[in-house]
């Protein structure tokens, strides 16, 4: 899609996100004295979920189209990211690796995501880079997970019974970067594994200091089943 | 009026309406500035959520909707430069992973290529003191009225006129400045 379409999609939502939380607000204020029941109902529509005396690391929100934003403003703690989601019903793992870092692959069943060959992945022909960022993209991986402004949407109706959602983060803690600096300041995958997750083995990951290519850019989505 | 701008903030139909008015602009504006195409395409996405955020500080009586706009894109890209804000720098680390086609390329290239006479004299106006440099900036390189300039960076016009006298003074001779002061000075 064309960038400028996709910032506008993304903007829009925003717009509609924004407008609820104010509309939540509202309604916490009206019923302020209501019993504890009702303010629980009305908090579950939004809760931030504090850990630290400033900002909260992470704040975890269920969306009135069913979808869950998760937007994690510090790096620390995924066992309580974990916890908060799996208040809203979403068995989700976890991981925060150092850069030049990453899960060892192959942590479960992933077959509900795309699979491609070796040639396809490392092809500089547009057309198939093109076809694996749709396959992605159309898969319940792609469709599972969504990278939005400063947040991770998740779609729990593309995630079955019996599947986790598996999370991987990445950040570089040097978050210095432009235009006479380009480098990758944070790496988000995300995917499906059914049944058994296994822990996140940290492996190295050379490809870390590579930027991606801007063409494709495949790391803006889940990776394909690794 | 008031009640338009404000809309833009929380109506998408009337945000879209305004996205597309000026997208273009923006994105020649940031051209001029910086050369990566994804640099680019990140901070359009910036400068208008930055619009979204500040909506409620445009007022209509004082000066363009661009004037405003190209205000809110300087904060943007100072802020982008300093990186003071926490969450910019975390929109920016999401937003730096957009992916771009190659088409986008393109024409992000073809911009920034068209551009790339004004990129030269904006490094000749590094040494400016920065009200100086910006009242240029916005005048010389953006295509702003003195009056419009002076909304974007929140300035008096007789300050914003003598601002652009002495810029455009001090770089009267500097070869790269050439194609712009004298268009400046019509």
């Amino acid at each position: 899609m064309n960038y400028k379409e996709h910032v506008l999609m993304e903007l829009k939502a925003e717009i509609v996100a924004r407008n609820q939380t104010r509309r939540t607000r509202v309604r916490r204020r009206l019923f302020t004295g209501v019993a504890v029941a009702g303010i629980a109902a009305v908090a579950a529509v939004a809760v931030p979920f504090l850990s630290g005396t400033e900002t909260p690391a992470h704040a975890v929100t269920r969306n009135t189209d069913g979808t869950i934003t998760l937007k994690i403003n510090e790096f620390r703690d995924p066992a309580q990211v974990e916890k908060d989601l799996a208040r809203l019903g979403l068995t989700a793992d976890v991981s925060y690796v150092k850069p030049g870092t990453r899960c060892k692959p192959g942590r479960g069943d992933t077959s509900d995501g795309p699979s491609f060959s070796k040639e396809e992945l490392a092809s500089e022909d547009p057309a198939i880079k093109k076809r694996i960022r749709e396959a992605i993209e159309n898969s319940p991986n792609g469709k599972a997970f969504k990278l939005g402004r400063g947040e991770v949407r998740i779609d729990p109706r593309h995630i079955k019974r019996g599947q986790t959602a598996v999370m991987e983060f990445t950040e570089n803690e040097d978050r210095t970067s432009g235009p006479d600096k380009p480098r990758a300041l944070w790496q988000f995958g995300g995917y499906l594994v059914t049944g058994q997750v296994a822990p996140c083995k940290v492996i190295d990951d050379p490809s870390w200091d590579k930027m991606p290519d801007p063409k494709t850019n495949p790391e803006a989505y889940p990776p394909a089943g690794s | 009026m008031r009640r338009r701008q404000a809309d833009i903030a929380t109506d998408p139909d009337a945000f879209e309406a305004f996205y597309r008015r000026h997208v273009d602009a923006i994105t020649s504006f940031l051209a001029r500035r910086v050369a990566d195409p994804n640099t680019v395409a990140d901070l359009v996405a910036e400068v208008f959520v930055a619009v979204l955020d500040s909506a409620h500080t445009y007022r209509p009586g004082r000066g363009s909707e661009i004037a405003w706009l190209y205000g809110v894109a300087r904060n943007t890209l100072s802020a982008e430069r300093r990186r003071a804000f926490k969450e910019t720098r975390l929109a920016d680390r999401i937003s730096g992973r957009r992916p771009l086609d190659s088409d986008d390329l393109a024409e992000l290239e073809e911009r920034i290529d068209a551009e790339s006479l004004a990129r030269r004299a904006f490094e000749a106006m590094a040494g400016l003191p920065d009200g100086d440099r910006a009242m240029l900036e916005l005048v010389v390189m953006d295509q702003l009225s003195v009056s419009e300039a002076a909304t974007a960076l929140g300035i008096r016009q007789g300050a914003a006129r003598a601002r652009l006298h002495r810029a455009r003074r001090t770089l009267r001779d500097v070869p790269e400045m050439a194609p712009f002061v004298l268009e400046g000075m019509r």
